[in-house]
């Protein structure tokens, strides 16, 4: 059987696995969609602490958030669980090569932060009329390379902790300082300078702005926080294949 | 069924840290053959077979399986390996039906077959963890067989099951064994090694310390034969070491126990003849591979 068939079935038995999770899905699901109805009416339209209608800041930062989602809560997890209960070493002894589960990962990752994006688009598109992309083409590319990065960042996390129990501690201490520092929070303006800089350090702050910038038109068009998310997701690829190539002791 | 060895593994040897596990490990497996690997826990077998398996990287010492390396080969051997391991689990979500298809390859058996050779129909549908402890056992040797490898790994593979399902396994390990099909056996279970296995591999401390038919190494480690009785008055117990085929005497209690070779029987038989009353609960015994390995590996050897 080639590796391709394999990867094809792997990949739809853990997108399966992944549905049956209500929890996951709660979370990746239902956590951008709350947070956008919530803040997206919070702030008076015309503040222009945001440098656009503060609803399409939050509704475009909630796409962003619910990439983070995925990338740092569900994947490490899901990377780190099947590697303390020996699902990995049942899959080696198979003979499956060492990259098929993190790829499959990977797609998973991929499908379920295209899904939870799509959601939180409709809902803040009908609950506040979010605006279009302002180039269309530019935050879908920037968009899809921001979740593959994100995705790939978060197998390498699962594949660095010892156990499930660490990947959730770690994914869940990261995620929520990079969730509200990075602008799913309080709007830059109001954040001290910094907190700021530290925002710029964190991964997630990229996917925002990677996103958002070509969506409203704001300054920079997102090109520097695409190369940045490049790096990550280069990074974090070569990362976790060449961890799962070199790892025998599972 | 000799010099034709579809296994072979020659001065093995693994540590975790400090600690040698595996110790210059070597023994073949022809085609074919029921091999077992027995030992107490912490014996260094499981560390073996993983190693065989692919799953570890020995220090050093070479194996083979089929001509392949399983190391380097690992996923060639995929193909012809089917492994019942010891220490894994499958999602709790995922269902035995979907277990089956998601490791099936071409050479599988069908589905419906598998479940129903395992009693597994009822749970097709049902996630793994809600099975019971035997049920997910019988799964992992269901999975390790649907593929029908030309070697099989099983790595304590009763454990967890009841007495009828135990009955079950051996008697589909039998089948194997008439299929062709070459079994490696990890076990600590003495019975289960001697019912099943063409020949065994004693493991203790990392090392083998011996290897050879289960008759082979109760005659080594043991003795063929062994009587008990309690002896008239008037009979010399003393002199009964001196008798032709006595190897042990022993007293335990009101009773003496001789073993040794089978023609003990003979002369203490005729010793007791000489004797005015003839003990009535005279006993006569072959001893099994449990009786005279577990003085041995119930101590360790450093």
């Amino acid at each position: 059987m080639n590796s391709i068939t394999v990867l094809a079935r792997v990949t739809l038995t853990e997108l399966k696995l992944v549905l049956r999770e209500p929890l996951v899905i709660a979370f990746v699901v239902a956590f951008p969609i709350v947070c956008t109805l919530v803040l997206g009416g919070v702030f008076d339209p015309d503040d222009d602490a945001f440098g656009a209608v503060p609803s399409d800041y939050y509704g475009v930062a909630y796409v962003a958030v619910a990439i983070g989602a995925v990338g740092l809560t569900t994947v490490p997890v899901q990377v780190a669980a099947y590697r303390e209960r020996g699902v990995l070493r049942r899959f080696r002894a198979s003979g499956m090569a060492p990259w098929i589960f993190p790829a499959a990962m990977a797609v998973v990752g991929v499908i379920l932060s295209i899904a939870s994006s799509i959601l939180v688009v409709i809902t803040a598109t009908l609950s506040y009329g979010l605006i279009g992309p302002s180039d269309w083409a530019t935050t879908l590319l920037y968009g899809a390379v921001a979740i593959v990065a994100f995705v790939s960042f978060g197998i390498l996390v699962g594949w660095l902790m010892p156990n499930a129990r660490a990947a959730q501690g770690v994914g869940t201490l990261v995620f929520f300082p990079m969730f509200l520092l990075g602008g799913g929070g309080p709007p830059p303006d109001a954040l001290s300078s910094t907190m700021n800089t530290v925002a710029t350090y964190l991964p997630l702050t990229h996917v925002m702005r990677a996103i958002q910038e070509p969506w409203l038109a704001l300054d920079g068009g997102g090109t520097n926080h695409l190369l940045t998310l490049l790096a990550i997701g280069a990074a974090s690829t070569a990362g976790w294949l060449w961890l799962a190539r070199r790892t025998t002791e599972l | 069924m000799h010099n034709n060895p579809i296994i072979e593994v020659a001065g093995l040897t693994k540590s975790y840290g400090e600690t040698r596990v595996v110790d210059d490990v070597s023994f073949t497996v022809e085609r074919g053959e029921v091999f077992g690997l027995l030992g107490s826990n912490g014996a260094g077998k499981t560390t073996t077979v993983e190693c065989l398996q692919g799953l570890r990287s020995p220090d050093s010492g070479s194996m083979r399986i089929c001509g392949l390396d399983p190391v380097r080969d690992s996923r060639a051997l995929g193909a012809l390996v089917g492994s019942q391991l010891q220490d894994s689990a499958l999602p709790d979500r995922l269902r035995v039906g979907e277990a089956l298809s998601l490791f099936a390859t071409e050479r599988a058996a069908p589905i419906d077959q598998v479940l129903s050779d395992w009693g597994l129909t009822a749970q097709r549908k049902t996630a793994f963890g809600n099975l019971s402890g035997g049920q997910q056992q019988k799964l992992f040797v269901a999975l390790a067989l649907m593929n029908r490898p030309d070697v099989v790994f099983l790595d304590e593979l009763t454990q967890g099951l009841d007495p009828a399902a135990r009955r079950t396994v051996w008697d589909l390990v039998e089948d194997l064994r008439a299929g062709g099909t070459t079994v490696v056996l990890v076990t600590h279970f003495m019975d289960e090694a001697e019912a099943l296995c063409d020949r065994v591999a004693i493991m203790r401390d990392g090392r083998i310390v011996g290897t050879g038919r289960p008759d082979e190494l109760i005659a080594q480690f043991g003795y063929a034969m062994e009587m008990s009785f309690t002896p008239p008055p008037e009979l010399d117990v003393a002199a009964l070491s001196q008798l032709d085929g006595v190897e042990q005497l022993a007293q335990l209690g009101s009773r003496v126990e001789v073993r040794g070779t089978a023609e003990l029987v003979v002369h203490v038989g005729a010793a007791l003849s000489t004797c005015s009353t003839i003990p009535s609960d005279v006993r006569v015994g072959q001893p099994c591979l449990e009786d005279v390995l577990v003085p041995i590996l119930a101590t360790t050897g450093s």
